[in-house]
């Protein structure tokens, strides 16, 4: 890893291990329809609206960082996402899983129930496109699937399958519904297995990752 | 919302054609030429050298090209049987070369249309020409050096014991260009980049023995016409003494024919050829209206309750562009583009980024 040259605008794109699997597949998965923007490593905090040379200024401090290059996990990037909401705005909406971590037995389950706040004049509320959920290692469920959402898009996403390998999937629902494995190779001399979940907001963009732990039982 | 939909004219697909020096480590100029002692006294020494740009046994050293000998009789290598005649390691090669180029067994190669039973090939790393040869871009020096040599060059006042050629091939000055089973063919002559010398032939060919040979560039070929090669430097040769009756070594029983021809560029110290690619890549162009993506999910621009932290943010939302995502319809992130500096994005801001993505 490095940092990039920043005395001109440049862009440096780079497959993600997803992007690449998908490729590989060659069935048309592939292809790109939407993006998003992001402001990952930004620290706000930086901003500072009583600069002493006004306006102008207050962003100097984040306008002139370096910034790193991409990487290609997929989980560890595009965090942060830009969203369009109505100017005059005050409180962004944040998700509330009702957990803050989760650890399952090998072969338990566990349903969320994503809550969105702030969002479209709601102190809370369940968003009406659902929500995206990213799990970083899809070896480690046995099953990942999202209810209530009955778009094609949202069937077929949570329909598809991966290539058992250590790469992402998602889902899309209101309700996330995970069961851990029960595959004991997986943990070699462990006695946990650890990844992430993220979801996000369809509607709003609110973003949140929690650490899911897997504990072997026999 | 934190995904926008591409309209059908923002994914452009692009095929640029790129072109580099042949060489490893895009050095312009070939000058040092060395081979392998090992390569040469195994059984692919017999048909082959493999030339290195570097000492071989270095970790840096990649072979360049290879240089062989094909004689239509089988002249300047040992018969694989006594009692075959004919039959080496260079009729072999000349009839690889033919099965190659021509297609045809009955035909023989011909150089500016003047029959030649014998050449030399220079067949370049695959690594190194990529896709192609970029003709028009060939400059190549080969030299022949002997001390009994006593050439008169004309103007120098001087006698000297080398001879040598410029040579390039005829792209730049070709009307048409003839395709064979090889693909595109040019004629190997004499001048420099830019300009033909036109003092043996008003076409930069030799004398009486045609053209100096031919280039391949679709499959990284180089032949070079040795009947041309061998004429008196008056006739624009070399003088290159080419044994083509049986039997490897010269009457010094030291020099061989694949040992005359890497010494051509050895001793020549100029080569210089760039290769041709064709590169596909998508071309993304994002746009972002003024009154999107102003806001961030980023944790630091909120307070724990979602509050945006500035109060000067609620009517003036800003927003910094780090990272650009390129996604599929289920929302998988397919590719990533990261900006080189932060790009800030407001309500009075639009944005244009333009993501290229190479295959």
């Amino acid at each position: 890893m490095g940092y990039l040259d920043n005395s001109i605008v440049t862009v440096d794109a780079i497959l993600t291990k997803k992007g690449r699997e998908l490729l590989a597949r060659g069935d048309g998965s592939f292809k790109i329809t939407q993006f998003a923007l992001a402001d990952d490593e930004i620290d706000y905090t930086l901003y500072n609206p009583l600069h002493p040379s006004g306006s102008a200024l207050y962003g100097e401090a984040i306008e002139n960082m370096p910034l790193l290059e991409a990487f290609p996990d997929e989980t560890q990037i595009m965090k942060y996402k830009l969203v369009t909401l109505p100017r005059g705005t005050s409180k962004l909406p944040i998700l509330d899983l009702g957990f803050s971590a989760i650890t399952l037995k090998q072969g338990a389950s566990v349903a969320i129930t994503p809550q969105t706040l702030n969002f479209q004049g709601a102190t809370s509320t369940f968003e009406a496109s659902g929500y995206t959920a990213t799990i970083a290692d899809v070896r480690v469920l046995n099953t990942f699937s999202g209810v209530g959402i009955n778009t094609e898009e949202a069937e077929q996403l949570n329909s598809t399958t991966t290539l058992g390998t250590n790469v992402s999937k998602n889902v899309i629902g209101t309700t996330i519904n995970l069961t851990s494995t029960t595959i004991n190779t997986l943990f070699g001399s462990r006695t946990r297995l650890q990844t992430t979940l993220t979801v996000i907001g369809r509607d709003s963009g609110a973003r949140l990752t929690i650490p899911v732990t897997i504990t072997k039982t026999n | 919302m934190s995904f926008k939909r591409f309209d059908p004219q923002d994914v452009v697909i692009s095929a640029e054609s790129i072109s580099t020096p042949v060489w490893s480590g895009n050095i312009t100029t070939l000058d040092t030429f060395v081979t392998s002692s090992t390569q040469i006294g195994g059984p692919s020494g017999e048909y082959y050298f493999n030339v290195y740009q570097s000492d071989p046994t270095g970790s840096s050293a990649r072979v360049q090209f290879s240089v062989t000998y094909g004689n239509k009789d089988g002249g300047g290598s040992l018969v694989y049987n006594p009692i075959v005649p004919g039959k080496s390691p260079s009729s072999t090669i000349y009839g690889q070369y033919r099965s190659l180029v021509l297609g045809d067994e009955d035909t023989d190669f011909s150089f500016g249309n003047i029959p030649s039973d014998h050449f030399y090939a220079i067949s370049i790393d695959r690594a190194r020409y990529k896709e192609k040869l970029l003709p028009g871009t060939l400059d190549l020096v080969i030299k022949y050096q002997d001390d009994s040599l006593n050439i008169y060059v004309p103007g120098d006042g001087a006698n000297k014991n080398f001879a040598e050629l410029r040579l390039i091939d005829n792209s730049q000055v070709a009307s048409t260009v003839t395709f064979t089973d090889a693909g595109r063919e040019y004629e190997l002559i004499s001048g420099s980049l830019g300009s033909v010398y036109t003092g043996k032939n008003s076409n930069g060919y030799s004398a009486n023995n045609g053209s100096y040979g031919k280039l391949y560039p679709d499959i990284g070929v180089i032949l070079l016409n040795a009947s041309a090669l061998e004429a008196e430097a008056s006739d624009g040769g070399v003088v290159l003494p080419v044994k083509k009756d049986a039997g490897v070594l010269h009457s010094d029983g030291i020099t061989t024919n694949l040992q005359l021809g890497y010494d051509l560029f050895a001793k020549g110290q100029s080569f210089r050829v760039q290769s041709e690619e064709t590169v596909s890549s998508n071309f993304v162009f994002v746009r972002a209206r003024n009154n999107e993506f102003n806001y961030s999910s980023n944790p630091s621009l909120i307070t724990g309750s979602g509050e945006l932290r500035h109060n000067v943010m609620i009517n003036s939302p800003q927003s910094y562009v780090t990272s650009v995502g390129l996604y599929n319809d289920n929302n998988d992130l397919l590719a990533i583009a990261k900006l080189s500096r932060p790009l800030l994005k407001d309500f009075t801001k639009e944005s244009l980024i333009r993501v290229k993505l190479d295959y």
